[in-house]
């Protein structure tokens, strides 16, 4: 019988890594970088687009035409625009605490959200209920005689325990929240 | 003089049939065991049951009940689809389509909605009952981690189905359910604008919740069940456990170490087989036996063809029945079409988030929405780690049972007073005033 030529245990002490040991790192290596590329496309895949938020700046009506202590809605932005006294607001429509939509109570003059109760004057600043600060704003300016909303930025709203400033009616639109 | 052969005797006789057929008659034990055994949809099952198993109230069937449930679901599932778009221009007019111009289109949508509610009930109850049962417990803790996982996918059914009808009580739900996410700390809103794939709920967070509802929850289910059931058949049903394991580890310590008797058996005999990887000696592991199934008393079991299947096929068409009745007696709620700006009142979430949407009444949104449910969860997938008590005795689980009830009874109270107890604003409304409550 022809002789072979002996294979040659390679003594593990001395090899620094085996191939046993390359092929085991290896295959989790490549696993791992299997699951990173995963993990990037899904999230870029589904990474939210801008524009679905919003993001338009809409030109409104002339300042005068928002009465003092009045509410008026604006479809295309979902939001509200407020006067008090001189001051003008645009409030997002959006609830800080779970997202419904606010509605303004004219015996009231305050918004009054219709999920969880919450309160809030008709400048946003927070009077009761579980929201945990007042409603969103938009900035608003007056541009050429009208009044111009950037929907793109929303700046958080005043927080819990700014003192009201504008006085409400005495009818209300919702029984009084017990939580 | 034998008797004629019947047609059926001479359709079995045939090559077709033995070739689609290919184990001996039922009427003997040896064909009743090698049918289970070798009937892929039978093989879910193991050959041989508990005797005790038999009794509807060893189990009350609730797990069967869950899998017919989503067999209905999955079934009237692809009949809806058929009919839907998920687009917001379309879908509403879908639902008005299926009422209208559908044959029995609105009873496969009320069969799919109740179905759909009921689910969530029974894999609650199956929850329960095994908690009760003290059916979690070693070796099956992992199982119950699966059956965890298993109700949050039926969860996160229901709420991605209740979006699609597109309707004012589908989209103000959904609002308040998804922005409870946002109150996550740092990722919370992150989150939220993935989930909706924008800031508010619209176009893409509608074909968002369709995908996830009819694909990947689906086959997220299908993976979890099979595991799910496969454990039940491999590890047996509690069912047939003594009361009290004497020591839960034991078994397992036993295999461990008879399996490395054997691993240095064969190394000693062959040690160029041993040096190969060892793909020889996982030889000597038998291959169809859990390592922790206890040998059983033959007399306390019971062939599972027939005795079980028998009775499941009844519960099967029992469950099938009452969806179809509830189906023709309840019509599926639809509203008007969704309107982002004005939230109907009062605005719930789905029935079963309600007692979450209680709780945000009293408590801070952190607590009440994200540590509190967080804490739930997480409490029920360390549930059989932690009670390490091997007794299934309810006298040696007060402490267990006792607490398990009361925080159960808080959450059905919450759920009831949130579903039948609020009115607009989430004010008190008793429902003999006036009740506020849409399934």
């Amino acid at each position: 019988m022809p002789s072979r030529p002996a294979y040659v245990v390679p003594d593990p002490a001395q090899a620094e890594l085996t191939r046993r040991e390359l092929l085991q790192a290896g295959w989790k290596v490549g696993g791992g970088l299997l699951a990173l590329a995963a993990g990037w496309t899904t999230i870029e895949a589904l990474r939210p687009l801008a524009a679905t938020g919003g993001g338009a700046t809409l030109t409104l009506a002339p300042p005068d035409a928002y009465a003092d202590g009045a509410a008026s809605y604006v479809r295309e932005g979902r939001l509200w625009i407020t006067r008090r006294g001189a001051t003008l607001h645009a409030l997002a429509q959006k609830c800080p605490h779970l997202g419904c939509a606010v509605p303004f109570c004219e015996a009231s003059g305050r918004f009054e959200c219709p999920c969880h109760g919450s309160i809030y004057d008709v400048e946003g600043t927070w009077i009761a209920g579980p929201a945990p600060r007042g409603m969103d704003r938009h900035p608003l300016q007056v541009v050429d005689g009208r009044v111009v909303v950037n929907t793109a930025i929303l700046e958080e709203g005043a927080p819990l325990g700014t003192p009201s400033r504008a006085p409400g009616r005495d009818g209300r639109c919702a029984p009084a929240a017990e939580g | 003089m034998t008797p004629r052969p019947t047609l059926r005797d001479r359709w079995r006789a045939t090559a077709l049939h033995r070739s689609i057929v290919r184990t001996p008659p039922l009427d003997s034990p040896r064909g009743r065991a090698l049918h289970a055994f070798g009937n892929v949809f039978l093989h879910l099952y193991p050959v041989r049951v508990p005797r005790a198993l038999l009794a509807l109230r060893s189990t009350w069937r609730l797990g069967f009940v869950s899998t017919v449930l989503f067999a209905i679901l999955a079934i009237t599932g692809i009949y809806l689809m058929f009919f839907y778009t998920p687009a917001v221009t379309f879908a509403y007019g879908d639902m008005q389509a299926l009422r209208t111009q559908v044959g029995f289109g609105q009873l496969i949508r009320n069969v799919h909605r109740w179905a759909g509610h009921l689910m969530v009930i029974a894999v609650v109850l199956h929850l329960v009952r095994v908690f009760v049962d003290g059916a979690y417990k070693a070796p099956r803790q992992f199982n119950w981690v699966i059956g965890v996982l298993l109700l949050l996918v039926t969860l996160a059914w229901s709420f991605t189905g209740y979006l699609l009808p597109w309707d004012q009580l589908a989209y103000w739900a959904v609002t308040v359910g998804s922005d409870l996410l946002h109150y996550v700390p740092v990722v919370g809103g992150t989150l939220r604008d993935f989930l909706l794939g924008g800031t508010a709920i619209g176009q893409a967070a509608l074909r968002r919740f369709y995908v996830i509802h009819v694909a990947v929850l689906t086959l997220a289910f299908l993976v979890l069940m099979a595991v799910h059931i496969w454990r039940v058949r491999k590890d047996g049903l509690a069912v047939g456990d003594p009361p009290v394991a004497h020591d839960p580890a034991a078994p397992a310590r036993e295999t461990a170490l008879a399996f490395a008797d054997a691993v240095a058996e064969v190394a000693e005999a062959a040690p160029a087989a041993a040096s190969r990887g060892g793909a020889r000696v996982l030889g000597h592991v038998p291959r169809d036996e859990a390592p922790l199934a206890r040998p059983r008393d033959p007399d306390d079991e019971v062939f599972t063809w027939p005795h079980l299947i028998v009775r499941h096929q009844v519960v099967a068409l029992a469950t099938c029945a009452l969806v179809l009745a509830m189906g023709v007696a309840f019509e599926a709620p639809l509203r008007e079409l969704a309107n982002p700006s004005v939230t109907p009142e009062p605005a719930k979430a789905p029935w079963y988030f309600v007692g979450l949407q209680e709780l945000l009444a009293h408590f801070d949104p952190l607590v009440a929405g994200v540590l509190i449910p967080t804490a739930l969860v997480g409490a029920l997938v360390m549930l059989p780690y932690v009670d390490r008590n091997p007794s299934r005795r309810p006298r040696d689980r007060r402490v267990a049972l006792t607490v398990f009830w009361l925080l159960f009874g808080a959450l059905v109270a919450l759920t009831v007073v949130g579903a039948f107890f609020r009115g607009p604003g989430w004010a008190f409304v008793p429902p003999w005033v006036q009740l506020y409550f849409e399934p």
